[in-house]
């Protein structure tokens, strides 16, 4: 409210980072005043969600100081915008990719002056370049070479040989005590660390590889040990791989180094942060021959969490699961409630018993009976992609920051595919509905 | 308005609640998504500020304060943080962005329940047109949304880009309704920002650079403008196919949430059942009439009949023209007259039978009536309703 009425104090200048009531873009407040002006980092006074009054005019003083760097920053955006326009580059959200170096021209240059076209271009090209040749292109051509995948194979022979099963090593009990310490601001649970110390995420990964695994390790008898994250009994040993396709992805642990790789590189948002694709290829190769597919503890961690977490999901309400319900199943099912009356409300139902009539739906439904499943494969991408950039959790909140993040994700997926659904049944009507844009859709994604 | 004192309390899991009017059936309630929380407005109701259920109390101050104001986004901050339960006061006017919310809220709401309807008279709303406004009141309340909420809307304006040029064009004709040009100038702007392009959008972008408003000569036709396939024979009440002696008949019950929108008439009385004597059998025709949209191949409906309060048996019904029908053997004794209920359902969709809500239906098909009949309805109509309206004094 306090940024709110300081932006307007600044009259029309900055209108390119503004919304159409005049209010700052939710960007803007997200990607220029918080981090690059008020920078809560700094003024940790200035970071809570309601100011007192000495702290309100001091956030005020702050943006109304910014108020030239501002219009300028809005003058840059909105020539990035004209230039992006001209050069005919339509990928991502321009306010994602532009804002903070818009803040960073204005910083340095003030106003666009002239010339300010020419630097306009060049930093369209780098933004444009970030991905620096790690792309899905680059990793086919890579494991194109037949002497190269010959190698690759043999390496993960040798690495996949070399890997120790222990069976009955899982030990999951500390996971409930984290995860009820989830959601509550500031706490953090030592038990994480304990996790993390103990190497409870290798052991659930060496428990796996055994072939005489307990067959109870969730505390439910009709969830398998690895929770969907394999088709087979024990992880098969991966292969290289020289093609995906997002559509027909195997589970996890059964995917070659080219699709664990694929979906990395498919992901577009963090590619800067990325190793080159050689050096990507031979990382992945030890990674996928680690336990549970990861090389950090910490995210090893997180699969057990979220395997615990996992499997007292209850989306359709039915109250089934709650024994051992956490902090966290509260959170997470409390959620899928909210979700399951929204979906009511805007007529986006699925059936919530089995019906054999139901088609594409019932599939759907049948999804939300076990809801595990979808979120373990979500849960298990996003680690391995924090884990190919290096990204460790390292506390409790990180990780519920990503345990969270997945069952928001699980729920959002599941509403999508309602509306697709729908729209497919709404339209089946026309015989001559083209199939062509799917095809091109399906070989988009498997390229 | 008279001053109004809302209750603020806070539940176990955390959730803190902004009591508002109390809703009825899903079918009456206008829900939108919102950062940190879900919004409801009761569709029936006085139009105002809708019951809020906040999760994540940080993150809705970045709207809290915009759209109950100042004195309610204090008291739950305060709540959240473990003051006991409260009352507010409420804004005696809404603010913009609630007023925003609002009708963002009710165009989601008519882009699945508006009981479009053959038989009551109430012509459907072009999906295009409602659409495109919805992504520009999307764009309007972009302070309200998480990014998933903007991105819905994003798509909904990409994936009817073709119906921006008819709007250009009713922008252009001699009497535009008055929000057009806003609703266009916010496609644009959204567009803008999240980097859409194209052909449409392009002569959208010169249309509204042309700045002040050129009126073509030629009046509208607003029928024409947004051209819909509208061919619709009605055959309902129309003799069954089958031969048999008829033992008794009846309409069944159009419950509106046990299928998605588009595939059924929304008339109370677009269910309808015959039972016949087939020698010593029995068997039951069903007849839907269907929605003017209604997909035609490859879906099947299904009724749902009970006979004699015995559990229900399905009976699988295919579109023909107007109507939905399908038949099936009825095992009940000859002599007896049977007590026969039919529902329509979609399989797969249908969330399970709910209590008899006729009453609510009927309170929405009048508040549609309404809507198309009165241009001071509030929210102000939609450019669907507009057109829908212009289209149903031609044909309805």
């Amino acid at each position: 409210m306090v940024i709110d009425g300081a932006w307007r104090g600044l009259g029309p200048g900055p209108r390119a980072l503004s919304g159409p009531g005049g209010a700052p873009l939710t960007r803007t407040v997200k990607l220029i005043v918080l981090p690059l002006i008020v920078r809560p980092a700094l003024r940790p006074d200035l970071a809570a969600d309601f100011l007192g009054a000495r702290e309100a005019e001091q956030l005020d003083a702050l943006i109304r100081e910014s108020g030239a760097v501002l219009e300028a920053t809005a003058q840059w955006f909105t020539l990035l915008k004209k230039t992006r326009r001209a050069l005919g580059i339509v990928a991502g959200n321009p306010q994602d990719l532009y804002f903070q170096r818009c803040f960073e021209l204005a910083t340095e240059h003030g106003a666009p002056g002239p010339g300010a076209d020419a630097v306009a271009r060049a930093v369209l090209e780098d933004v444009v370049d970030a991905s620096g040749g790690r792309t899905v292109e680059a990793l086919k051509e890579h494991l194109a070479d037949a002497a190269r995948r010959a190698r690759l194979d043999a390496e993960l022979a040798a690495a996949w040989d070399g890997r120790e099963a222990l069976p009955d090593a899982a030990d999951t009990g500390l996971a409930a005590e984290v995860l009820e310490a989830c959601g509550t601001a500031g706490a953090d649970a030592p038990a994480f660390a304990a996790m993390v110390r103990a190497g409870h995420g290798s052991l659930l990964g060496q428990a796996l590889w055994a072939a005489a695994h307990p067959d109870d390790v969730w505390g439910r008898a009709d969830i398998p040990p690895h929770l969907g994250l394999t088709a087979h009994r024990v992880p098969p040993r991966p292969e290289v791989g020289r093609s995906a396709s997002t559509a027909t992805l195997p589970a996890p642990f059964d995917r070659t180094l080219f699709e664990r790789l694929f979906t990395v590189l498919q992901a577009s948002t963090h590619r800067a942060q990325l190793p080159p694709v050689p050096e990507l290829v031979r990382q992945e190769v030890g990674r996928s021959c680690a336990p549970l597919g990861l090389h950090d503890e910490s995210l090893r961690v997180a699969i057990v969490l979220g395997g615990r977490l996992a499997v007292g999901l209850d989306p359709l309400g039915s109250g089934a699961s709650v024994a051992g319900s956490t902090a966290a199943h509260r959170i997470v099912n409390s959620r899928w409630r909210r979700e399951a009356s929204v979906l009511r409300a805007r007529r986006m139902t699925v059936s919530p018993h089995p019906d054999p009539d139901g088609g594409v739906l019932n599939a759907l439904a049948q999804d939300l009976r076990t809801p595990w499943a979808a979120y373990m494969r979500r849960l298990w991408v996003r680690l391995h992609g924090r884990d190919v950039r290096d990204a460790a959790l390292p506390d409790t909140a990180s990780a519920w920051g990503v345990l969270d993040g997945v069952a928001r994700s699980v729920m959002m997926d599941h509403r999508a595919r309602v509306r697709t659904a729908l729209r497919t049944l709404s339209v089946t009507a026309a015989p001559s509905e083209p199939a062509a844009p799917v095809a091109t859709v399906a070989e988009m994604r498997s390229a | 308005m008279p001053e109004q004192r809302w209750a603020v309390t806070r539940a176990e899991d955390g959730t803190v609640r902004i009591a508002g009017p109390s809703a009825g059936p899903a079918f009456t309630r206008a829900v939108l998504d919102v950062a940190g929380a879900v919004l409801t407005w009761p569709v029936l109701g006085p139009t105002g500020l809708p019951a809020a259920e906040i999760h994540d109390v940080g993150q809705a101050q970045q709207w809290l304060w915009a759209v109950y104001g100042e004195g309610t986004a204090a008291a739950v901050d305060a709540l959240a943080s473990g003051a006991p339960a409260t009352e507010v006061t409420l804004p005696e006017r809404p603010t913009a962005l609630a007023e925003a919310a609002a009708r963002l809220a009710l165009g989601h709401w008519a882009a699945r329940w508006w009981p479009a309807s053959h038989l009551d008279g109430i012509p459907p709303l072009e999906p295009a047109l409602l659409s495109l406004e919805l992504a520009a009141l999307t764009h309007e309340c972009q302070q309200l949304l998480e990014e998933s909420g903007e991105v819905e809307g994003i798509e909904l304006l990409e994936e009817h880009m073709a119906a921006l040029d008819p709007l250009i064009r009713w922008q252009e004709s001699a009497d535009p309704p008055r929000q057009l040009d806003r609703v266009l100038r916010l496609i644009d702007d959204a567009a803008d920002n999240s980097g859409l392009d194209g052909e449409a959008v392009r002569r959208l972008r010169s249309a509204l650079e042309q700045d002040h408003h050129r009126p073509t000569a030629a009046p509208l036709d607003l029928a024409e403008l947004f051209v819909r396939q509208r061919e619709f024979a009605l055959a309902a009440g129309s003799p069954g196919t089958e031969t048999g002696r008829v033992i008794v008949r009846g309409s069944g019950t159009n419950d509106w949430r046990r299928y998605p929108p588009g595939f059924v008439d929304a008339a109370e009385d677009a269910v309808s059942w015959t039972a016949y004597a087939l020698g010593a059998g029995r068997r039951i025709e069903v007849e839907v009439v269907a929605d003017i949209a209604a997909p035609a191949g490859g879906v099947h409906l299904a009724a749902e009949v009970h006979v004699d309060g015995r559990p229900p048996s399905r009976v699988p019904l295919a579109r023909r023209d107007d109507v939905w029908s399908g038949r099936a053997d009825l095992d009940i004794p000859a002599s007896t007259t049977p007590g026969i209920e039919v529902g329509v359902l979609l399989p797969g969709f249908d969330p399970g039978p709910g209590a008899d809500e006729r009453a609510a239906r009927e309170a929405v098909r009048a508040l549609a009536r309404h809507r198309l009949s009165d241009a001071a309805a509030q929210p102000a109509p939609f450019l669907a309703e507009i057109a829908a309206a212009a289209a149903g004094e031609e044909e309805f």
